[in-house]
């Protein structure tokens, strides 16, 4: 048989995609999968930032019956900076967060962050407001970037880093609870629970930012990190949410929303639709599908509230205008 | 209390929190980091009651056989800390040859862009932080890209350890670090923790990164962007109510002949006894701060 460059070409393509699947098959990214048949997401209303969140949010979280007694949670709030606008998760929900998990029967509350760029951590957490919250005996603030560290052989392999050390803290908690900001993000499009776990990351060994991951890649380290260390509940702020140049330099929104879930894929689906994305345009989420949650709207059963699109759509970048879900 | 019954006091304190094996944990671990030890040995360094030795052994035991220090106690890979060991070593009078060997290595180490295909990228087509690529200094770890704190503690280890005996090497390194801080200072003065400008917004600079980074550059000709980051600096540090970084403040602004006695009084309001203050590299920062004037300040480059 004659083999012309056309036909050349053409078995190329075709061996080199059934190498790539079987590659797939015999060497899969994730040694883990996290889904369940179907996932639970809530979704509350909220206006502002009052003592009222508390007794909403802890009837939000009594519809998902968690079993936290005896546990020790750990918050991961999204502290960034010390500067003004919404960047950071509000200290009146992680307060409440910490209180209400503190009457659901945790023995412990641990608040732990590691903030990515700032390097003094006392100064986050005095102007995200956070120090009234931490007078309370059962809850205890950790610098998750100079916590004691161990080395963990990550359970997915997107990244190619094999290992990262982790802080004691979060591998010790029993029950992880990522508190995002909603917001967008000039390089991950968005950031929100699984994008939160960034800062779990410890800079002592890492750096201010965590460069390493960027490099890595950002979806990719994304996906090791939270294969590695499981969210086991999502509460996420999008009261005031940011949109345009997040996660630092954009815009209030008023999304007057908290998501509740437990699914971190799911809750992130969840606020993505709430944007006005399509999550399946969000490379993280949309692999993360695969084996940290659900994505699918038939597989999340909303225990209170719907997810309708918002009005207008969170506006981002121009780079990142293919988030965007298309008219129904 | 006067001053000098408190800093004994806070003296007292990081000395029983120091770990048999010579080092400092952040907080309280036995996990000693190599920034807590060499601060804390720095702070302790000029008191008869402290124990220069043990530290001093902490970090020789420490190296790594390249020269370089990790950034903590079980780690094996070189970190932006080596510049931090080398500053201790030298002002702490260690002569030996983890000195130089800690130098070959900071000579050696840089940030990915010193590499020629990202400088090209950085340059060709990864425009949306803006920076000049062709100047670039150290990063935290190797395999990232060059950052303020580890370019600025290198610029100083360099500086003062090779004061004496500057070869070309060591003078072209210092050259480049200090060109690529000039580079990155944000539009209002001072510095964020890498770049000045990302997606066309200003970024606003950071206090502990401004500090550290006109420590650098105490000796370099006062360029605009040093004068506007000192009067930032001096206008911040006025509110401040962190302690890591009125401490850094305090310990920058002291170099530039500033006046800091109406910040030391702050800080040592802020610490009481110190033993409020968990984190080790916190507290032998803000001791280093409160005896600022009365010894060898450890980040002094003399000319």
């Amino acid at each position: 048989m004659k083999l012309d460059r056309r036909r050349f070409l053409g078995s190329s393509v075709s061996v080199a995609a059934t190498v790539g699947i079987a590659a797939e098959w015999a060497w899969p990214k994730h040694s883990v999968s996290y889904r369940r048949p179907r996932s639970a997401v809530a979704v509350l209303n909220a206006d502002e930032y009052s003592e009222k969140i508390e007794a909403l949010l802890l009837d939000g979280l009594r519809l998902f019956r968690l079993n936290v007694l005896g546990k020790t949670v750990l918050l991961k709030p999204n502290l960034v900076e010390d500067v003004p606008g919404p960047v950071n998760t509000s200290a009146t929900l992680v307060g409440a967060a910490a209180r209400s998990f503190l009457r659901l029967g945790a023995s412990r509350v641990v608040i732990g962050e590691g903030p990515g760029h700032q390097r003094d951590t006392e100064l986050v957490v005095q102007s995200a407001g956070l120090k009234p919250h931490l007078s309370e005996r059962q809850i205890e603030f950790v610098d998750l970037n100079r916590d004691e560290l161990r080395k963990v052989k990550l359970k997915a392999n997107y990244s190619g880093l094999g290992e990262l050390w982790l802080p004691r803290s979060v591998l010790d908690a029993d029950f992880v609870v990522s508190m995002p900001k909603v917001k967008t993000h000039h390089w991950a499009g968005v950031t929100l629970s699984l994008k939160n776990m960034f800062g779990i990351v410890p800079g002592m060994k890492y750096g201010w930012p965590k460069n390493l991951l960027h490099w890595s890649g950002i979806h990719e380290s994304i996906l090791d990190i939270c294969a590695t260390v499981p969210i086991h509940f999502v509460i996420a702020d999008g009261i005031t949410a940011m949109e345009g140049n997040g996660p630092l330099q954009g815009s209030a929104r008023q999304l007057g929303k908290i998501v509740l879930a437990d699914d971190p894929v799911a809750a992130d689906a969840t606020c993505a639709r709430l944007m006005g994305f399509d999550p399946l345009r969000v490379r993280h989420i949309s692999e993360g599908c695969h084996f940290l949650g659900n994505l699918r709207e038939d597989r999340i059963r909303v225990l209170a509230e719907g997810v309708g699109a918002p009005t207008r759509p969170f506006s981002v970048l121009p780079e990142f205008r293919y988030l965007f879900a298309a008219k129904s | 209390m006067g001053r000098s019954a408190e800093v004994s006091v806070i003296e007292k304190t990081l000395r029983q929190r120091q770990l048999p094996s010579g080092g400092w944990s952040y907080f309280s671990s036995k996990q000693a980091s190599v920034e807590a030890t060499c601060l804390a040995g720095l702070a302790l360094g000029s008191d008869s009651r402290g124990d220069p030795v043990s530290t001093l052994r902490f970090l020789k035991k420490s190296q790594l056989s390249d020269g370089a220090w990790p950034a903590f106690q079980g780690d094996s890979e070189g970190a932006w800390t080596t510049a931090l060991a080398l500053c201790a070593l030298t002002v702490l009078n260690e002569i030996s040859d983890a000195s130089n060997r800690a130098l070959r290595w900071l000579l050696e180490a840089r940030g990915i862009e010193g590499h020629w295909f990202w400088r090209w990228k950085f340059k060709t087509s990864d425009r949306n932080v803006q920076f000049d690529p062709d100047k670039y200094g150290w990063p935290w770890i190797s395999g990232s890209a060059s950052w303020v704190i580890p370019t600025a503690f290198s610029v100083i280890a360099i500086k003062q350890f090779t004061v004496c005996n500057r070869s070309e090497a060591s003078e072209n390194r210092i050259h480049l670090g200090v060109e690529m801080l000039l580079d990155r200072g944000c539009v209002d003065g001072g510095w964020n923790s890498g770049n000045s400008v990302v997606y066309g917004v200003p970024l606003r600079a950071h206090l502990e990164a401004t500090a550290i980074a006109l420590l650098a550059l105490q000796d370099e000709r006062r360029s605009e962007l040093i004068q506007r980051s000192l009067v930032w600096l001096k206008k911040e540090a006025d509110s401040v109510d962190s302690v890591s970084s009125l401490a850094w403040c305090i310990l920058s602004l002291f170099v530039y002949q500033e006046s800091v006695e109406a910040l030391k009084n702050r800080l040592a309001t802020l610490l009481g006894d110190g033993r409020d203050i968990r984190n080790n590299a916190t507290l032998a920062t803000a001791l280093l701060a409160l005896k600022c004037g009365e010894m060898i300040h450890p980040f002094v480059v003399l000319r």
